[in-house]
């Protein structure tokens, strides 16, 4: 069988192919509504939802979610009657598969281990994702867009979140469970998976490039200095910028407000930034110090 | 030969039918108020909502499908733990037998697996929809605070379920999934600094979630516990304040300019 | 506005009955398929079920047919009312008394029976105890113990024989009372014929509930519901030939000897047992599922999982051929195979082989084995030229030898010579063990190498030595020592180096060549690398403890020490229940089904081909020999079957009760380590099947004949001649073939003034005894022998014996001549083999005619006199 359709057939995949088609389903349909509404406000007329009447509860809204809950449940009858769930051979502690995947919707930080260690990819950053999930109404002080769909007036927020709920959430799980093979080897799906497979990729250490040995004091000390400039760095930069163009909004934050958006934003930057350089320029670390390195 | 309103009438004018629903519906303003408010399950809504919140367009119904997807869940759940014995010797031909021998096995755990599916991609798609209208902005500040450990117990729920059939998919998932845990920095014993506590293999987080360290019989019945008890209890308490919530914070978000 | 408004309710309401509709439908069909399509069982036991009742219908048709024909109601009434009538005699008073007392006396006497039976019966278990560990330990105290017991069981035997004839007395009186009555009843059930019973069976095969059918083995909670559909597998009869339906073929063998509901059936099948929905399923021919069912002759291998000795064992007649093939091409030298450990080396030693071979013969058959003989055993290693020259010159430099040939064609012998080598030849029955030209080596098992060619092979210097005494060159040969002169010697040399030659063969090195020091070095890491010293004795890897640092480089670790054995191959202890995605498949993963006997298959058909780098050499297999050795290797599992299922082998129970295995000792052990006697007989346990068994010669054979045959072997053909050809005895047609003369006799054993035709029958006349063969047999003084002569020829006549035995020429071909019987045989045997001839040899045809003690006695005496009178 072609190993593509051999990949999204298997009963759990079907369970991402059904996400990947209900989330740019659902993508679409709200971008499409924030277009829409930044329309109107360009315009100068309301939004969606704007000049609402009410209407009783009872029985319009109880009608439509009695129909949406039966819909549901013959679509969710209907695939459980179609693919039966998954049981493979009995747990044997002995025999690891390869490759062996957790669930799916951990598989981003699965993918995450490529590039940096487990306690980074495996800990640290699933905890400041949560963190910086609970934080967004805290930091987000813009008061527009509250309600109703818009892109216009909230630019900033709902660009770095879908690059975050898009591109580092679910397309890395749609890569480690369509596109990752034996070994944790990139195989495109019209590719078999070849359990021999070795692939040479002679990766070093950022320090290594300029002829410093990594694990020397010297090497301890550049990598040092070019993480703390990142984050250092990453923190007077806009701080810098937005003092000479936009010093209102600096005041609106505060100094803790600025701080978190920024540290959160680096944090998650810092990922993209550490695929390019493993991917393009083969750098395994940056840092490395006697406890961890990144 | 009676008429069918006699009929209607006969079941309607008598004590058990009265004591049930009390009143009859006339649809007027009053008893349309009556029918929320009177109703344990529907009093979580006002009496009157906005239009457009009745409109699919705006919030996807993806709460209400959430919490759908929860309720055939613990159904079958329930239902599901009547077979199933938390052992390694026998979760996999319990799960065996399901397919082969209870039933309406087939269809209960086939339900089971890929409602869990749906409730995860549900819950991660109505997360995004209440950040697209903006509607974690004040007033509601803290309830996506709700939703969001709630979006992670629904990940807990599945990950916890995954173990429970005792098969080399489960087996691994968890495995790789708990290693992790042994990369805690301090408390992880692969993890950086964790020599200074004296952490080893059999004193660090991975031995508190497995019951050992490696994953085993007591890895299945702790996951087995978070799975059927732990969690759904937390989930539960965590919803009701969510709904609560969503009421007290003016149902519905509108758009405030 | 408004009317919009109701235009989209009543879209609204049409959805919703839509959708209710579908998943009120979808409920129903789950409820359907969870009823029917899940449980395709039902359908089979209902269908079962119709086939059972319609048998069972027309058994009952015809009963009632046969009754009618019988006479009918009518008959019957007659039949009753005649009952009722001597019911009524029996009933009177005085009958009735008279039974109950016979009653009481029967009661009586049956029980002081099976008390004294029991009491026998423990004797004698006590007696055959006792008796096994006298024949495996020969103490004199067991004896003594025997004898004791010996007689105390004929005390009791002659108890129990009085009993039986007073209780037989009573029940005599008892039926003479009853016997009208009793006639009567068991006329009428015959005109019944069991009628009523035949339809009460159909009711309650009616009756039997369409149900899951499970087998529960608690201990290993295993669920073979394999019944669920193979309604009738353990059946009584054969309701239908139609699968499911159908009984399990020789049941007799394999289910009388494991109860299904004990064992299951899982056990020896695999294959799914819980599965019910599918037969893919439940066969275990689905993915996830690593055991699929086995089939047919394929289910033998499970007998290895609890059979500690498959040897004998029946219905595993299959598995036993196809083990002999890890003996034959010694896949134990290379891999570990638990049972195999102690298992001698398969191919010759080759410490001296420079000495032995030509060396354009020795890069030839490196190169390829089976170009030299087509029964070669030895594999391909698809060397190279190169690399083949550098593994002779390896050799060669051990031996001390350079590169060189000798063209045996060169010196022409005598002719004389070569005419006494000849016949030499046929007399040694050399043809016995080795192959030439094509004919010979029946002995299979000895695996003699075939000598078609080997003047062009061997040198004669080395041939004359290694005739004179195999054993120096190779300690523990398969090849006896016949005690030739040095003359005779040379005439067979002489024979063999001008009749065995092949004609193609080339000799490079007539002319000898220095060996260079870089291709030694370069032949010793290929025999590392391809561990030859797994098969072969090499000089310089007698202990393989140094390792040579280009070895390890490549990571090796098959390096052999005196402590630590580690083979050259994977460990084959569970080959057979290695999970599937073990199993390399390599390049050919897309293009043979991914399960473990096809990865089997195609590694014993072609070890190299499932990637590069691999070593193992390829045995060229015939494909019915791959099927018999995956079909083996299949078997090793290191699945956990209860320890109740499993059954020793005679030597581990040996081993339990403390019971040394035997062993040759003493000036025997000296000349069988000679002459390899085990090559054909089978002593004790010890040794091959080919010729007769021997264990109990002593008392079997007399020393007379024992002695003339031993130095005459040729006197025992015209008996031989006549075993069938059509192998009833054994299976295995023999052909005309004699024991080869070993020229016994002529030479004193080693440290001893005894000759060692003398040490032989000195060995056959102490040790080889059966306690179960007296001396003499018992004398009946009231006849005189010449009667008791003549009462046994009338036997012999009377009983048919000539249909199968030959008396001079009179008689059948079936069983031994028995012209010269009365010289060969002792009479305790004789009197014996009458008694039970099976106790002897197992498989024998000769049926059991049960005479009684004084009829044996007659019949020995008459075959006693049967002798022949020799020169």
């Amino acid at each position: 069988m072609n190993p593509f359709i051999e990949i999204i057939t298997q009963p759990d995949n079907i369970a991402i192919v059904i996400m990947v088609i209900m989330v740019c389903f659902y993508m679409v349909w709200a971008f499409q509504q924030a277009f829409q509404n930044d329309r109107l406000l360009a315009a100068g007329l309301p939004v969606d939802g704007e000049n609402d009447r009410f209407v009783d509860t009872f029985k319009p809204l109880v009608r439509i979610e009695l129909l949406v809950a039966l819909v549901v449940m013959v679509g969710l009858t209907v695939w459980s009657i179609l693919v039966d769930a998954p049981l493979e051979e009995i747990a044997n502690p002995t025999l690891t598969p390869n490759p062996a995947k957790a669930p799916w919707y951990f598989l981003g930080l699965q993918e995450l281990l490529v590039y940096f260690d487990p306690w980074l990819a495996g800990v640290v950053l699933p905890s400041l994702i949560v963190v910086g999930l609970i934080a967004i109404p805290y930091i987000d002080i813009n008061p527009k867009g509250n309600g109703y769909y818009t892109f216009a007036e909230r630019k900033y927020s709902i660009i770095i979140f879908s690059f975050g709920f898009f591109v580092l959430w679910l397309l890395l799980i749609v890569i480690g469970v369509f596109f990752r093979g034996p070994g944790w080897l990139w195989y495109w799906p019209w590719q078999e998976w070849d359990h021999s497979r070795v692939v040479f990729e002679p990766t070093k250490d950022l320090t290594a490039i300029i002829g410093i040995e990594s694990r020397s004091f010297a090497g301890f000390i550049i990598g040092a200095v070019v993480v703390g400039s990142y984050l250092i760095g990453g923190m007077i930069a806009p701080y810098r910028y937005w003092k000479k163009n936009n010093p209102e909004l600096l005041t609106q934050l505060g100094m803790i407000r600025y701080v978190t958006i920024i540290f959160l934003f680096i944090t998650m930057m810092s990922i993209p930034i550490k695929m390019v350089l493993r991917l393009v320029f083969l750098i395994k670390y940056v840092w490395i110090t006697p406890w961890f390195s990144v | 030969m009676k008429s069918l309103p006699e009929i209607t009438d006969k079941v309607k004018k008598n004590l058990i039918w009265k004591s049930v629903f009390r009143r009859d519906y006339r649809n007027t303003v009053r008893d349309r108020a009556q029918a929320v408010f009177g109703n344990v399950f529907l009093h979580l809504h006002p009496v009157q909502v906005r239009e457009s919140a009745v409109k699919l367009r705006f919030t996807w119904g993806m709460g209400g499908i959430t919490l759908l997807a929860f309720i055939i869940l613990v159904i079958t759940g329930v239902v599901l733990m009547f077979y199933y014995h938390p052992s390694i010797d026998q979760a996999y031909t319990d799960i065996k037998d399901l397919e082969f021998q209870v039933p309406f096995g087939v269809i209960l755990r086939n339900l089971h697996r890929w409602g869990a599916h749906f409730m995860v991609i549900v819950v991660m798609i109505h997360m995004f929809r209440v950040f697209m209208t903006g509607s974690y902005k004040a007033p509601r500040q803290f309830n996506w605070g709700v939703g969001v450990i709630l979006l992670v117990l629904t990940f807990l729920l599945s990950f916890t379920g995954y173990l429970t059939p005792w098969d080399q998919l489960g087996f691994w998932a968890i495995t790789v999934g708990t290693n992790m845990g042994a990369a805690t920095p301090l408390l992880g014993y692969q993890g950086p600094f964790s020599e200074y506590l004296h952490i080893t293999p059999y004193n660090d987080v991975r031995f508190a979630l497995l019951g050992g360290a490696q994953v085993g019989g007591n890895a299945l019945l702790r996951s087995y516990i978070w799975h059927c008890v732990a969690i759904p209890l937390v989930a539960t308490i965590l919803m009701m304040v969510h709904f609560w919530r969503v009421r007290k914070d003016g149902g519905i978000s509108k758009p405030q300019k | 506005m408004a009317n919009e408004n109701k235009n989209s309710s009543s879209l609204r309401l049409y959805i919703f009955v839509f959708f209710s509709v579908v998943l009120l439908a979808l409920s129903v069909w789950i409820v359907w398929d969870d009823e029917f399509g899940l449980r395709p069982w039902k359908k089979f036991q209902t269908e079962y079920k119709t086939l059972k009742h319609d048998k069972l219908e027309k058994d009952y048709r015809r009963a009632v047919v046969e009754f009618e024909r019988s006479g009918g109601h009518r008959k019957l009434a007659e039949l009753e009312s005649k009952l009722d009538r001597a019911e009524g005699v029996f009933k009177s008073k005085e009958n009735q008394e008279k039974y109950a007392k016979l009653n009481n006396q029967m009661e009586a006497a049956h029980e002081a029976l099976t008390k004294s039976q029991k009491e026998l019966r423990d004797l004698r278990g006590q007696f055959l105890e006792i008796e096994y560990y006298y024949t495996k330990t020969q103490k004199p105290d067991y004896k003594a113990k025997m004898d004791v017991l010996q007689r105390s069981i004929d005390t009791v035997a002659l108890r129990v024989a009085a009993q039986q004839k007073a209780e037989d007395t009573i029940k005599g009186s008892l039926s003479a009372l009853t016997s009208v009555t009793v006639g009567i009843r068991s006329e009428i059930a015959k005109m019944k014929n069991g009628l009523e019973e035949k339809k009460d069976k159909i009711t309650s095969s009616d009756k039997v509930p369409v149900e899951i059918k499970q087998i529960h083995i608690a201990d290993v909670d295993k669920a073979d519901r394999c019944q669920s559909c193979h309604i009738g597998i353990d059946g009584k009869s054969q309701i239908s030939g139609k699968q499911p339906f159908t009984r399990h073929p020789a049941s007799f063998i394999y289910l009388d000897h494991h109860d299904p509901a004990k064992f299951g059936c899982t056990f020896c099948h695999r294959g799914q047992g819980r599965a019910t929905t599918t037969a893919e399923k439940a066969h275990g021919n689905v993915k996830h599922w690593d055991e699929p069912m086995l089939q047919g002759d394929m289910t033998q291998t499970s007998c290895l999982n609890c059979h500690g000795d498959i040897k004998g064992l029946r219905g595993a007649e299959k598995i036993i051929k196809s083990t002999e093939l890890i003996k034959k091409y010694g896949c134990y030298s290379c891999h570990k195979i638990p049972g195999y450990e102690t298992v001698g080396d398969v191919g010759p030693v080759l410490t001296q082989v420079g000495t032995k071979v030509n060396y354009s013969w020795a890069i030839s058959w490196l190169m390829d084995p089976k170009k030299y003989f087509s029964t070669a055993r030895m594999p391909k290693f698809y060397f190279t030229q190169d690399q083949a020259e550098s593994i002779a010159d390896y050799l060669f430099s051990m031996s001390g030898t350079t590169r060189h040939d000798v063209d045996n064609t060169k010196s022409k012998p005598d002719a004389k010579l070569i005419e006494q080598g000849k016949a030499l030849w046929a007399q040694s029955r050399c043809n016995l063990c080795h192959i030439t030209g094509g004919r010979g080596g029946n002995n299979v098992k000895v695996y003699a190498p075939d000598l078609s060619k080997v003047g062009s092979k061997v040198n004669k210097e080395w041939m004359f030595k290694w005739i004179k005494d195999p054993n120096v060159y190779f300690p523990g040969t398969k090849m006896p020592r016949f005690r030739f002169t040095d003359e005779e010697i040379n005439g067979l040399v002489a024979y063999i180096t001008t009749e065995y030659q092949d004609e193609e063969a080339e000799y490079k090195y007539v002319q000898p060549v220095e060996i260079k020091a870089a291709s030694i070095a370069k032949g010793k890491d290929l025999i590392q690398k391809y561990g030859c010293y797994g098969c072969h004795k090499l000089q310089g890897m007698e202990d393989m403890v140094q390792v040579a640092p280009s070895l390890r480089k490549q990571g090796v670790s098959f390096l052999r020490n005196n402590e630590m054995r580690e083979k050259i191959g994977m460990e084959l202890s569970s080959i057979g229940s290695k999970p599937v995605d073990m199993l390399d498949f390599g390049k050919l993963k897309s293009s043979i089904p991914n399960d473990r006997l096809s990865y089997i298959k195609q590694k014993l058909r072609d070890p190299r081909g499932y990637r590069l780098g691999l070593r193992m050499p390829n045995f060229r297999l015939a494909e019915s020999e791959i099927n018999e050795l995956a079909a083996v290797l299949y078997g090793f599992t290191d699945s956990s079957v209860p320890t109740r299922f499993l059954v020793p082998s005679r030597q581990e129970l040996d081993r339990m009760a403390g019971v040394p295995s035997y062993k040759f000792t003493g000036d025997f052990a000296k000349v069988i380590a000679d002459v390899k006697c085990t090559n054909c007989h089978a002593i004790r346990g010890i040794g091959a099947d080919y010729a007769p068994d021997i264990s109990y010669a002593g008392s079997k054979l007399q020393e007379g004949w024992i002695r003339n045959f031993l130095a005459n072997p040729d006197m025992i053909r015209p008996l031989l001649q006549q075993m069938p050809k059509f192998g009833l005895t054994s299976g295995k047609p023999q052909a005309k073939v004699t024991m080869p003369r070993f020229n016994l006799g002529k030479q004193k054993v080693e440290d001893t003034n005894k000759t060692d035709v003398d040490v032989v029958i000195n060995f056959f006349q102490q040790e080889l005894l059966s306690s179960d063969i007296p001396k003499e047999i018992p004398k009946i003084n009231t006849i005189g022998l010449p009667e008791q002569i003549a009462k046994g020829k009338q036997l012999y006549d009377l009983k048919g014996c000539r249909a199968c035995h030959q008396i001079g020429t009179d008689g059948g071909a079936l069983g031994p001549n028995l012209t010269n019987v009365g010289n060969r045989l002792t009479q305790g045997f004789i009197f014996k083999h009458l008694e039970n001839a099976r106790k002897f040899k197992a498989d024998i045809v000769e049926p059991n005619y049960g005479f009684t003690e004084p009829e044996r006695i007659y019949l020995t005496n008459y075959l006693m006199t049967l002798k022949l009178n020799a020169k």
